[in-house]
């Protein structure tokens, strides 16, 4: 019966794919959110906050970092710790750190910039910034020697632009909505109109037309990560990690996890409209607590809390470590396992609770 | 050997009864009609044949196989047409019908899609989404799939209800084809008491859960007893008498008229019709 289930699936895909207001949301919508929100708040006037730790003490460093605090084009912190300073840029929580020590023997103070090497081209302009303002402060100097030797450095960090950020949040969000409405509201529809009932009598099991809805909605999932991740990297020039092939796993992972959510409130539910309201009133909220626009950790702590109850936190957190934090798949794996428990316990509810006909 | 045997047939909704322990058989070949008002048991009692409906009790048995509690070899080898017709909205009539031949397991899909079209006479709109097509067209459809496989038995459930009056002729001729030219045994339901008597060699009239009568339209018809239906309005109302002699019933009524010095309008003489039949069984004028 092999023949049956692909021929049933490609039905299922003609179907998805001539909805065009279903297609809308799954794939013209991720990019017309993404561009929005891209132009607004993807590039900033700063090229980031640095934390400058003097430890020379010498005039010509006290000349830097008062040269760095009044320059424009980057917010300067001072801090007294370069241990710290270079941990807060692993984090993520600074662009980067400049720490200036004092020259051994009469050579000259050596001021050192830690940038992430997650964000090349942000790395880049610090490394302008801070590079100009020393070889400034070595013109001033009469001859011999310049009093600072500059040199930079990488450091791995968490640290992304908001662009980065943002592309597998939009993923996340696009996996989400085409899976919770292709089979909410849609097998409600079917199962109020009888269509599942005439399905009923033909010798196909009724499991095996949802595993070729299910499959059509895993189809469907690919082509949209492939679509956003071409478009980010295209329009928006997002750094694309090399292991970014382990977001296809996390992204069906996800949309198996949002259908089991579909199915759900599918076997709940009688009326496609209150579908519609249901699938709304759980994914709209959803789309603000999980870490797609902005980070978890920028909320407060008992949003933070309930973030990490929600599968679109770790649908969105496992794409971004395997799109553009360059992890392993090893390190997507946690996420992978909650989302398939949360399939699991979600598609198990529905199954008992699911009626082919309308109640009557 | 008949095609369908049903024994004590009982559906119950609660304290409503809807089929009432009802017994028939369908002759293999034959097309068996089902009449009855809204709300008879019509339905009902076809979906518990077709395997939708579990009966309360009751043993029903199609082509040699029972029903009942494992249905599927039975609905493998028959066509339905449901009385609400709901098809995918973003596949033609060719790709549906293409589908189901698919959810047989049938050999030959596209040849089998572009045979049933033929048989209802929707080739021209093969290409076309069902949501664009006419009450007719989407009934004519659902028809077609139901014949798809090539099925044994033909269920069509109140198949011309909502359909304009050239439309419900040409899905009789499309009935017609099943019926004779390719043989099919077909049961239909209907509240449409002309429908029944054109398309069925037997049927059923059923009323209030309860098969009430079952013969040849003829022998039902002939079961009255009477030759003619004598009608006629006066100013008592109006009134309707079934005669032997239609000419002795006429001159009659128009003696007594005189004699009373009645008027009498509106005097009509025809041959008596199914509705005759049940009005007569059940003491109640047939509702459409």
């Amino acid at each position: 019966m092999r023949h049956r289930f692909w021929h049933t699936t490609a039905a299922q895909l003609k179907m998805t794919f001539r909805n065009r207001i279903a297609l809308f949301w799954s794939l013209a919508f991720p990019i017309i959110l993404m561009s929005l929100l891209g132009v607004l708040f993807g590039s900033s006037v700063s090229a980031g906050t640095i934390t400058v730790v003097d430890l020379a003490h010498t005039p010509e460093s006290q000349q830097l970092v008062t040269a760095l605090v009044h320059t424009d084009g980057v917010d300067t912190k001072t801090g007294t710790d370069a241990a710290s300073a270079e941990s807060k840029v692993r984090n993520g929580d600074r662009d980067g750190a400049l720490v200036i020590r004092p020259g051994q023997n009469g050579a000259p103070a050596s001021a050192v910039l830690f940038t992430s090497n997650t964000s090349a081209a942000q790395a880049g302009i610090l490394r302008g910034i801070v590079g100009d303002a020393t070889s400034t402060i070595a013109l001033r100097e009469a001859g011999g020697h310049p009093p600072i030797a500059f040199r930079s450095q990488s450091v791995d960090s968490a640290s992304l632009d908001y662009i980065d950020f943002l592309l597998p949040g939009i993923i996340a969000i696009a996996i989400m909505t085409s899976s919770v409405f292709g089979l909410s509201t849609v097998l409600v529809d079917w199962r109020k109109r009888g269509i599942l009932r005439r399905l009923k009598l033909t010798p196909m099991p009724l499991w095996e037309f949802l595993a070729s809805r299910v499959t059509a909605s895993l189809a469907l999932t690919v082509v949209q990560v492939i679509v956003l991740i071409a478009f980010g990297r295209l329009a928006f020039g997002v750094h694309i990690a090399e292991s970014a092939w382990a977001a296809i796993p996390v992204a069906l992972v996800g949309c198996l996890a949002f259908l089991a959510l579909g199915f759900f409130i599918g076997s709940m539910v009688g009326s496609p409209e209150t579908a519609d309201a249901v699938a709304n009133s759980i994914t709209t909220p959803m789309m603000f607590l999980s870490g797609t626009f902005f980070p978890v950790a920028s909320l407060p702590a008992v949003l933070a809390t309930i973030a990490k109850l929600l599968p679109l936190y770790y649908l969105a957190s496992g794409l971004r470590d395997a799109t553009v934090r360059g992890l392993s798949f090893s390190d997507v794996a946690s996420s992978i396992a909650v989302l398939l428990v949360m399939t699991a316990v979600l598609a198990g509810i529905s199954l008992r609770t699911f009626r082919w006909e309308p109640a009557n | 050997m008949d095609a369908i045997q049903v024994q004590g047939l009982t559906k119950r909704y609660g304290d409503h009864v809807a089929v009432d322990g009802i017994s028939f058989s369908v002759h293999q070949g034959e097309a068996f009609g089902i009449l009855g008002p809204n709300g008879a048991g019509k339905t009902t009692t076809l979906e518990m044949i077709e395997g939708l409906r579990k009966p309360d009790a009751g043993d029903i048995e199609v082509l040699g196989m029972p029903v009942w509690p494992d249905p599927m070899p039975v609905q493998a080898r028959i066509g339905v047409q449901l009385q609400s017709t709901a098809l995918f909205d973003r596949l033609s009539a060719r790709e549906l019908l293409e589908l189901f031949a698919r959810f047989y397991a049938s050999e030959d899909p596209a040849g089998r899609a572009r045979r049933a079209l033929g048989m209802v006479g929707l080739e021209a709109k093969q290409d076309d989404y069902a949501a664009r097509m006419s009450g007719g067209q989407q009934q004519r459809l659902a028809i077609a799939l139901a014949l798809v496989h090539d099925p044994d038995v033909v269920f069509l459930d109140e198949p011309t209800t909502g359909l304009d009056p050239q439309a419900r002729r040409n899905l009789w001729e499309v009935i017609r084809t099943i019926h004779d030219e390719a043989g099919k045994t077909v049961v239909l339901t209907t509240h449409y008491l002309e429908e029944a008597e054109l398309l069925c060699d037997r049927v059923a009239i059923m009323d209030e859960a309860r098969i009430v009568a079952l013969d040849t339209p003829a022998g039902l018809i002939a079961s009255l007893n009477a030759g003619a239906r004598v009608a006629y309005t006066d100013e008592q109302g109006e009134h309707v008498l079934y005669a032997h002699d239609a000419q002795a019933a006429v001159l009659e009524v128009l003696e007594s008229a005189r004699a009373a010095g009645r008027p009498v309008e509106g005097l009509s003489v025809k041959g008596p019709s199914l509705e005759d039949v049940f009005l007569n069984l059940t003491g109640r004028e047939f509702r459409e």
